[in-house]
C-alpha cells in the first residue's frame, strides 16, 4: 500500500528508488541533485531506506504487521552485512551503498529501531522525548550523509548535524499535523500544549481556531528554530566553509523555509498556504548552496 | 382561482366595513364621557382651591374617572358586534387548507418536472458499476515490476498474518541466490478480505483489487494459484497503480 512506484525494479534499483524519492519526498529530491554525481545514487538509496520506514507506520492497520515489516527490514540489514540482500529494490541498492561506502550498520539500525518505537507510541508527552526520537531518526540520517562524505570523524559536523536533525524532526512534525490531526493524533508534546492550556479535541474539531493553539505551535517552533540557531553557531565557530559538506547542510534549508512560512502565517499551522509546496524552494537550496549559507 | 377572489374580496373590505361602522358609535361615547366628566374637572382645578386656602399643601389631582357608565359596560355595548363580515364565507381553517395543500400540489409537480429533465438515477448493473473506494479491498493478485518480473520474494510475511490462514507460499532459492515461489496459493473461500496482506508485504506483491464479481461455479475455481494471482495482477496492474497514486501521502508531511 505504500509506493505508488511506476520505474525501475530489481534490475533498476536505483531508478526505483529514485522515482520513489522525487514522488514521495521532494525536497530531499531537490537536494539529492547536489551531491557529487558518484555520491548521488546512494543518497537516493538511504533516503529510499529512510523513507520507506517512515511510511510503514501509515501503510499498515496495526502495530504487529509494522513490527513485522521493521524485523524484515532487520533481516535484511542482516542479509546485506552478509552479501545476500533480499530481492528488493531500496535493500539492494542499500546493499550496493554498504560495499561503496564505509557505513556504520548501526545507524541504520538505529533508524529502525527508533520507528518501530514509533509504531507503539506514536506521540510524545514530553519535549525531551521527542527530541530524541528526532535525534536517533532524523539527526542519525544526516549523520549517515556525513558518512558517505567520509565526514564522520569531524565532531563539530557531527554535533550540528545533531541539532539539525531535531530542527528537520520538530518542523517535518508541524508540516503534517493537519494531517496527524485528521487522524486523531496530536504531534505537539503534551507537555507543552498543557501549557498553553490547549485541548486536543478542540484542535482536532476546530483546527486553527483552537484555544491556545497557535501559542503551543509557536513554542515548538521556537524549539526548532534554537536548534537551527545552534547548528549554524557552531558551524560558524568551526569555520567559514562549510566546503565538501555542503549537499548535508542543504537540509537545513527547506526546514527554515517552512518555519519563515510558518511565521508569516501567524503559527498557525492549519494555515491553507502552508499545505501548499513553497516555490522558492529551488531557488533557495541552489542559493544557499553556492552562498555556502544555510 | 376562487379562492384567492374570495380571499381578495371578503378579507380587507370586510374589514374597512366594521371600522365605518364603528366610528360614529365611539364618537357619540367619547362626547358623552365629556359631558360627564367636565364638572368634575372644575372641582379639582388646583388654582382655585390654592386660592382659598393658602396656608397648606394643595390635594392632590384627583384621577379622572372616565366617569359612572363605563363600568357598566356590557358586551353588548361593543362596537361592531351585530356585523359578522366572515358569516357567509367559508371558514379560515377551510381557506388555509385550501391555500397550503394547493401550493404542496404545486411543488410537488415541480420537482416531478424537475427530475423529468434530469438524467436518472438507475445504472445498468452489469454493463454500469457504481463508484468504489480506492481503497476497496476485493480479489487479490501478484504484481510485477515494470521490467516484468515477480515482486513477490517470498518472505512468507502474509502467510504469518494472515488471520484467516488463507495463504499457503512454499519457496525455493534459484540459481542466482533471490528465493522465489513455486507455490502461491489463496483460498479464496476463507479469505476474510482484511487487507492486512497487503499491508504486511515488502514489496507490495500482493494486493487486494477492486475487482468483486469473481464468482464461479464450483468451489475448486475459488482455490486460487500462483498462476491466476499473477494474471490478475497483470490484467488490473493500471488500476492498482492509480489506486495507489490516489491514496499515497507526500512523506515529507509524515515523517
Amino acid at each position: 500500500m505504500t509506493t505508488s512506484i511506476t520505474e525501475g525494479g530489481i534490475q533498476d534499483a536505483a531508478a526505483y528508488c529514485s522515482d520513489l524519492v522525487r514522488k514521495r519526498d521532494y525536497d530531499s529530491f531537490l537536494i539529492s541533485h547536489f551531491w557529487p554525481r558518484g555520491l548521488r545514487e546512494h543518497f537516493i538509496a538511504l533516503r529510499a531506506f529512510y523513507v520507506e520506514l517512515a511510511s510503514v507506520q501509515e501503510a499498515v492497520s496495526n502495530i504487529t504487521i509494522g513490527k513485522m515489516r521493521m524485523q524484515f527490514w532487520r533481516d535484511a540489514l542482516k542479509g546485506i552485512a552478509d552479501g545476500s540482500p533480499p530481492r528488493h529494490p531500496i535493500a539492494l541498492a542499500l546493499g550496493r551503498v554498504c560495499q561503496a561506502a564505509n557505513l556504520q550498520t548501526y545507524h541504520l539500525k538505529r533508524i529502525i529501531d527508533a520507528r518501530d518505537a514509533e509504531l507503539d507510541m506514536p506521540t510524545h508527552m514530553t519535549l525531551d522525548s521527542l527530541t530524541s526520537h528526532a535525534e536517533s531518526t532524523s539527526s542519525t540520517f544526516l549523520y549517515l550523509q556525513l558518512s558517505l562524505l567520509s565526514l564522520s570523524a569531524s565532531t563539530s559536523l557531527s554535533h550540528a548535524a545533531s541539532h539539525l536533525g531535531i530542527a528537520q524532526g520538530i518542523t517535518t512534525l508541524l508540516r503534517a499535523l493537519p494531517y496527524h490531526a485528521s487522524q486523531g493524533r496530536m504531534v505537539i508534546p503534551a507537555e507543552i500544549t498543557a501549557r498553553h492550556g490547549v485541548s486536543q479535541e478542540e484542535i482536532f474539531r476546530k483546527g486553527g481556531q483552537a484555544r491556545g493553539f497557535e501559542d503551543a505551535v509557536f513554542e515548538f517552533a521556537v524549539v526548532a528554530n534554537d536548534n537551527l540557531q545552534t547548528c549554524r553557531e557552531i558551524l560558524k565557530a568551526e569555520n567559514k566553509n562549510p566546503g565538501s559538506a555542503r549537499p548535508v547542510l542543504l537540509n537545513a534549508v527547506p526546514t527554515r523555509l517552512y518555519l519563515e512560512r510558518l511565521e508569516a502565517a501567524n503559527f498557525n499551522a492549519f494555515d491553507p498556504s502552508l499545505q501548499v509546496r513553497g516555490w522558492k524552494l529551488p531557488w533557495r537550496i541552489w542559493s544557499s548552496y553556492y552562498k555556502g549559507q544555510f | 382561482m376562487t379562492i384567492i377572489r374570495a380571499l381578495a374580496t371578503a378579507g380587507p373590505s370586510a374589514r374597512v366595513v366594521a371600522t365605518r361602522l364603528a366610528a360614529p358609535r365611539t364618537s357619540a361615547l367619547l362626547a358623552r364621557r365629556l359631558i360627564s366628566t367636565s364638572p368634575c374637572r372644575h372641582t379639582v382645578d388646583p388654582n382655585v382651591k390654592r386660592m382659598e386656602h393658602s396656608d397648606h399643601l394643595p390635594d392632590p389631582i384627583a384621577p379622572r374617572s372616565p366617569g359612572v357608565k363605563t363600568a357598566m359596560y356590557s358586551a353588548a355595548d361593543e362596537p361592531g358586534k351585530d356585523f359578522d363580515p366572515y358569516k357567509d364565507g367559508p371558514s379560515a381553517i377551510d381557506k388555509a387548507v385550501h391555500l397550503f395543500f394547493f401550493t404542496e400540489i404545486i411543488r410537488g409537480m415541480w420537482i416531478v418536472m424537475e427530475q423529468f429533465f434530469r438524467p436518472p438515477y438507475t445504472i445498468m448493473y452489469p454493463f454500469e458499476k457504481g463508484p468504489l473506494s480506492p481503497r476497496f479491498r476485493g480479489e487479490h493478485a501478484l504484481r510485477r515490476y515494470p521490467s516484468g518480473e515477480e515482486r513477490c520474494i517470498a518472505c512468507k510475511l502474509c502467510e504469518a498474518i494472515c488471520p484467516a490462514q488463507a495463504i499457503t507460499i512454499e519457496s525455493e532459492a534459484r540459481l542466482d541466490g533471490s528465493r522465489r515461489t513455486t507455490r502461491y496459493d489463496i483460498d479464496m473461500t476463507k479469505c476474510i478480505y482484511c487487507g492486512f496482506c497487503q499491508e504486511a508485504c515488502p514489496v507490495d506483491a500482493i494486493v487486494e483489487t477492486q475487482n468483486q464479481e469473481f464468482s464461479t461455479e464450483t468451489r475448486e475455481e475459488l482455490m486460487y494459484n500462483k498462476e491466476k494471482l499473477l494474471s490478475n495482477g497483470d490484467a488490473a496492474e493500471a488500476e492498482i497503480a492509480a489506486n495507489l497514486q490516489g491514496t499515497h501521502i507526500p512523506i515529507a508531511s509524515i515523517v
